[in-house]
């Protein structure tokens, strides 16, 4: 049996099972908090206004947007970037703390995994938006048509794009989806509410919690975790190589890869924390997602902060031992210095200087300074993808092309819209969905030192 | 204190009793069942909040699901990438650029993500085929408790040859209700 002694105790309080049922389903079935309400009216005003300036863009065209021939790509990519970046975290966590037997993933892996979801979402809705002709979406698909007949070219990073995104949405919402169906059918024994019952029984699947259930349960959970891995990793590399097979100076690099991954499961935990700081806060679960939880999601990120400041590095040092004047003066003329210096220098305070305090014991235990740290990091992450899209395309081969780029109200817009869509997401979930695995939960109760003592 | 009680009463159900014992830890039920099992009593089924191993290796629950993931991968890799080399190569080979239109290195990224599609999609499927899940189905167990907190034994009373000293086991091995009812 595995013992986390290393660790210590995974779960406080004197908790026993019909304890954890209660305590994790208690936020659905108690009344919404006044907090709930008010941030989920601004969610969904925010989700309007998104819905609305996508509507501006299909009625009106792309020429709605600040995009010209030289920035032909601007925040909606970087959003779309930033946003698939954030949905990387949950898989990862999920899947390689589950591969590598990690139990104290089991208070977190369920928000995560949710968190997941509604990033991809809102990834998925920029390159829609940005086909101009949203209608035609079923052009990228590769079936026999009536216009050639041509098939998609399936060497095309876009093309990888768009199939490793799609099968990364499915994947990630399948693996949340069967993992809560246990929990949906706790809450269909245990509710006293006939409505709450039809619903959470109809979601639960006929769910009984047989061995043979249980069995294959299991090994379903290891097979799509296993190759889910394989996704975590090649999702976001497909991404880079939508920029690095391409010979823009800044962009034509085989670090790309590597860096884009880890800069998304980098965004991805920190956008984690942010989300269980406001869920041990708020629904004080506090004996779930403990000190030791997040201090392991700390020491994670100042490990990859560590990884994305070599990278910022290597770019700069690779870029002058080149000697390609090109990459020299993407670099130290557009990057380090120039027109976007301030966008370079939040990128670097951000993501390789600002979590280098949770080195800092005090820092990893302060919730207040945690959470802001966490935020920094996600703003970081986004300035991270404004440089590497605006600063190249700005200022490519070509002065006579040379341009600026600042986003119309529609590009913001869309983005704000995003934001409301994710966080009604996610509010959603705190209030319809057991936030925390209950029946995971309830495996490692037993373990670490045994239980009942409180910190 | 140990209840017992009987739902049962007509003759023809007593053939289809199971006899069930309810414990309220996994340790509890492991070590129950494995006094059971030394005994040689056939155990029907669990149904417990969690998955555990000590159940499987006892009831000696296998699965090949795994095996059989593995072959959706091999049949999906060799027919995604058929068809890659049919639509890119054979069917339209389309000039982009000067580039070769054989291109494999450049066809195994979208056969990996397509192939983990299909696994993952197939096995879905499978599993719901094989644990007899979907949306709206009812579910059918002995005690309602057992998806909260407590861990259910099924034993087949027709099977059992003891039935005092089955139950006396299960109550010394910290079962906390033994119930007759009608099999599920």
């Amino acid at each position: 049996m595995y013992k986390t002694e290393i660790r210590g105790q995974l779960i406080y309080g004197d908790k026993t099972y019909g304890r954890i049922s209660q305590d994790i389903v208690a936020p659905i079935d108690n009344k919404a908090p006044n907090w709930w309400k008010a941030a989920i009216t601004i969610s969904l005003l925010a989700a309007a206004w998104g819905v609305y300036a996508m509507y501006v863009t299909v009625r009106y065209g792309i020429g709605t947007w600040n995009v010209n021939t030289s920035v032909a790509w601007g925040w909606e990519i970087i959003n779309f970037v930033w946003w698939i970046g954030i949905g990387h975290a949950g898989t990862a966590f999920s899947i390689f703390l589950l591969i590598l037997r990690q139990k104290w993933r089991t208070s977190i892996n369920r928000a995560a995994e949710a968190m997941t979801v509604f990033a991809v979402i809102c990834a998925g809705i920029y390159p829609i938006v940005h086909m101009g002709r949203p209608w035609n979406f079923f052009y990228v698909l590769p079936y026999p048509n009536t216009r050639g007949p041509l098939w998609v070219n399936f060497n095309s990073p876009l093309f990888w794009d768009f199939i490793a995104i799609s099968a990364y949405l499915l994947i990630s919402a399948s693996f949340w989806y069967f993992g809560m169906v246990p929990d949906f059918a706790t809450i269909r024994d245990k509710t006293t509410s006939k409505l709450k019952k039809a619903i959470y029984g109809f979601f639960a699947f006929g769910w009984t919690g047989s061995s043979m259930e249980w069995l294959r349960y299991e090994k379903l959970s290891f097979v799509l975790g296993g190759i889910a891995a394989v996704l975590v990793v090649s999702v976001h590399s497909i991404v880079s190589t939508d920029f690095a097979s391409s010979i823009i100076p800044g962009w034509h690099a085989t670090l790309f890869p590597p860096y884009f991954v880890v800069g998304a499961i980098f965004s991805g935990f920190a956008m984690v924390m942010t989300l269980m700081i406001i869920i041990r806060k708020f629904y004080k679960l506090g004996d779930y997602i403990t000190d030791s939880h997040l201090n392991a999601i700390a020491k994670i990120l100042v490990f990859v902060s560590l990884i994305m400041g070599t990278a910022y590095a290597t770019e700069v040092f690779v870029a002058w031992y080149s000697g390609n004047e090109y990459e020299m003066f993407t670099f130290f003329h557009n990057r380090l210095t120039g027109d976007y210096t301030f966008q370079f220098w939040a990128m670097v305070v951000c993501n390789a200087l600002i979590p280098q305090l949770f080195w800092f014991k005090k820092v990893r235990k302060n919730l207040t300074i945690a959470f802001i740290i966490s935020l920094f990091i996600n703003l970081g992450m986004w300035y991270e993808r404004f440089n590497i899209i605006v600063t190249s395309l700005s200022k490519d081969y070509l002065p006579s092309s040379w341009t600026s780029y600042s986003p119309t109200w529609v590009e913001i817009g869309i983005y704000i819209g995003t934001l409301g869509i994710f966080s009604t997401g996610v509010l959603l979930f705190f209030k319809f969905v057991p936030m925390i695995a209950i029946h995971e939960v309830k495996m490692v109760l037993k373990l670490g030192g045994n239980n009942n003592k409180h910190h | 204190m140990v209840a017992t009680t009987t739902n049962t009463t007509n003759p023809k159900q007593m053939e289809n009793t199971d006899i069930i014992g309810i414990f309220g830890d996994e340790g509890s039920l492991v070590a129950a069942m494995e006094a059971l099992k030394e005994k040689k009593v056939p155990m029907k089924d669990t149904y417990t909040p969690y998955p555990s191993h000590h159940i499987f290796e006892i009831l000696e629950r296998e699965s090949k699901f795994t095996f059989v993931a593995f072959l959706y991968g091999l049949v999906a890799i060799v027919g995604i990438l058929s068809f890659v080399i049919y639509t890119s190569v054979l069917d339209w080979p389309v000039n982009y650029g000067g580039k070769p239109t054989q291109a494999f290195p450049s066809f195994i990224v979208v056969t990996v993500i397509i192939t983990i599609l299909t696994i993952t999609i197939l096995s879905l499927l499978t599993f719901s085929v094989k644990a007899k899940i979907y949306p709206g189905k009812v579910a059918k167990m002995p005690v309602i408790r057992s998806t909260d907190d407590q861990f259910v034994l099924v034993l087949e009373k027709s099977r059992i040859t003891d039935l005092a000293a089955v139950k006396a086991m299960l109550s010394t091995h910290g079962a906390t209700e033994i119930l007759e009812q009608e099999a599920i």
